[in-house]
């Protein structure tokens, strides 16, 4: 158990990439408080897995006050922050709305900032026992390279990369530690939605052919799993990434690191 | 006429996208050297020099013949199409050759005879930010070729700038060569095409309007950086699901 004894706090906990992510604090150890909208979150049903559920809408600054409010009161300090709550609007620049633009930005942007925001100082308190405190944001691969018809995401997602490296710069000194997972095609309620819209091309193409087609484009010929990412969350918040901040982790299967693969 | 009076050198000048590049310097009233293994090409407007870049006696003495230089482009290359386990030592020396060692040659030969302000200019490509498949030391070469970009702008700056561009696919006898050898062309083409956001591959000329910018003095305060002139492919992720 690397992580026994320390608390953390996860937002989107309840959905695909942060059930997983919760699943595995708990089997490490931590007391784990698991914000979200609901506790079914973007999930069928809520399994009672013996973290501490928290509504938290990231949007709200109320909420992220009273839930750092309730950590402060139970515990005093916070050694773990993960931000996964995201949204995703697959839509070009042209098609998205106003709202739908300032709505992608408040959850994947402003969430991050906001719970960032109330976390630090007991983030602050929890660096005060010599091992660093870490705070994990969820950028993306969709960061650094488009996908067509995911405009505000990609935008969203290129904010929380430069966050990141900022709050590193600065709460570095402090003991706490930042960065930034970015995940590529995870098996996720996100990404079957996805699949099911505009991923079929717009005309509702057949499930398994694309998933096979998206598998194949992989060097490692299949998508990601939510405990792929909790595996790699595990260890930027272990005291053995403590020399590790400031940084973007890409973990994608290796699809990033080619070209455009051509059918020649 | 942006680069009058100025003196270039152009490595690899005798077809594609050198010869662009030593066409259009020479469109802008430079006085232009190029190079390649064996006798001059037909038609060109250029000064030439029989010269291997990968060997570093013939080009230190290629260094003495040219003299003064305002501007050095690096271009000269060769790819081999292989794995790291199915390369041999031959494909080694003949990828690093010319494109690594090359490149390296030629910049500790000619920094030394280069005017104050003088601009080189790498060809590196988008292969050495993110890998072709079955391309593995031309994709190592390359990378080389970013690394060496930003020492050399680091190190010889203020008297030189030193800047590289990355091409993405640019129609060359090398393109066509590639959809060859797919199982249908035709499709192979018209795949590519929709990968690339100004649906066209490039063209020498493209390269060429770039390398013009970094030898100009227009790009005084560019120095050490990448320019990716791709058609906006490597913006888009390598999935595009819109394509299956």
């Amino acid at each position: 158990m690397t992580l026994n004894g320390k608390v953390a706090l996860v937002t989107g906990a309840r959905g695909g990439i942060g059930r997983a992510i919760v699943a595995r604090f708990l089997k490490e150890g931590v007391t784990v408080y698991a914000g979200d909208l609901t506790p079914q979150g973007s999930l069928a049903a809520h399994d009672d897995d013996g973290s501490h559920f928290v509504k938290l809408d990231v949007t709200q600054e109320a909420d992220a006050i009273a839930a750092m409010d309730h950590v402060r009161t139970a515990h005093g300090k916070l050694d773990i922050l993960v931000n996964a709550a995201g949204i995703e609007i697959e839509k070009t620049v042209e098609e998205t709305s106003l709202e739908e633009w300032n709505q992608s930005f408040a959850v994947n942007s402003t969430g991050t900032f906001l719970t960032s925001k109330y976390a630090l100082p007991l983030m602050r308190e929890a660096a005060k026992s010599g091992n660093s405190a870490s705070l994990i944001n969820f950028g993306s691969y969709d960061g650094f390279i488009a996908d067509p018809g995911l405009a505000a995401y990609c935008a969203t997602k290129g904010a929380v990369h430069a966050l990141t490296r900022a709050m590193a710069c600065d709460h570095g000194p402090e003991g706490i530690r930042v960065n930034a997972i970015c995940p590529g095609y995870i098996d996720t309620p996100m990404l079957q939605s996805f699949f099911e819209g505009d991923g079929s091309g717009g005309g509702g193409g057949n499930i398994e052919t694309l998933q096979k087609a998206v598998r194949d484009v992989h060097p490692m010929r299949t998508y990601g799993t939510p405990t792929d990412i909790a595996n790699l969350v595990n260890w930027l918040a272990s005291d053995e990434a403590r020399y590790a901040s400031g940084q973007l982790w890409v973990l994608d299967g290796g699809l990033s690191a080619q070209v455009q693969q051509m059918k020649l | 006429m942006r680069l009058t009076g100025k003196r270039a050198f152009v490595t690899g000048g005798r077809q594609g996208i050198g010869r662009g590049i030593v066409d259009q310097f020479i469109a802008e009233g430079a006085k232009v050297i190029t190079c390649g293994r064996g006798p001059a090409p037909d038609g060109l407007g250029a000064g030439w020099l029989s010269l291997d870049v990968s060997d570093a006696k013939a080009v230190g003495t290629a260094a003495q013949e040219l003299g003064a230089l305002d501007i050095v482009v690096n271009n000269a290359g060769v790819q081999v199409e292989k794995t790291v386990v199915d390369s041999t030592d031959a494909d080694w020396d003949l990828v690093m050759g010319a494109n690594a060692k090359g490149v390296f040659n030629v910049c500790r030969a000619l920094i030394p005879h280069m005017r104050a302000g003088g601009s080189i200019i790498n060809i590196g490509s988008i292969s050495g930010n993110v890998a072709d498949p079955s391309m593995a030391l031309y994709n190592a070469s390359k990378a080389f070729v970013h690394g060496l970009t930003r020492s050399i702008a680091v190190d010889h700056g203020p008297a030189v700038r030193c800047n590289a561009i990355c091409p993405g696919w640019i129609e060359t006898g090398m393109l066509d060569a590639g959809f060859d050898l797919a199982n249908d062309p035709a499709q192979a083409k018209t795949d590519a095409l929709a990968r690339h956001a100004v649906r066209r591959f490039g063209k020498p000329a493209d390269i060429a309007a770039m390398a013009l910018w970094l030898a100009s003095e227009e790009s005084s305060f560019a120095t050490g950086q990448l320019f990716t002139v791709d058609g906006g492919m490597t913006a888009a992720s390598p999935l595009n699901p819109g394509l299956f």
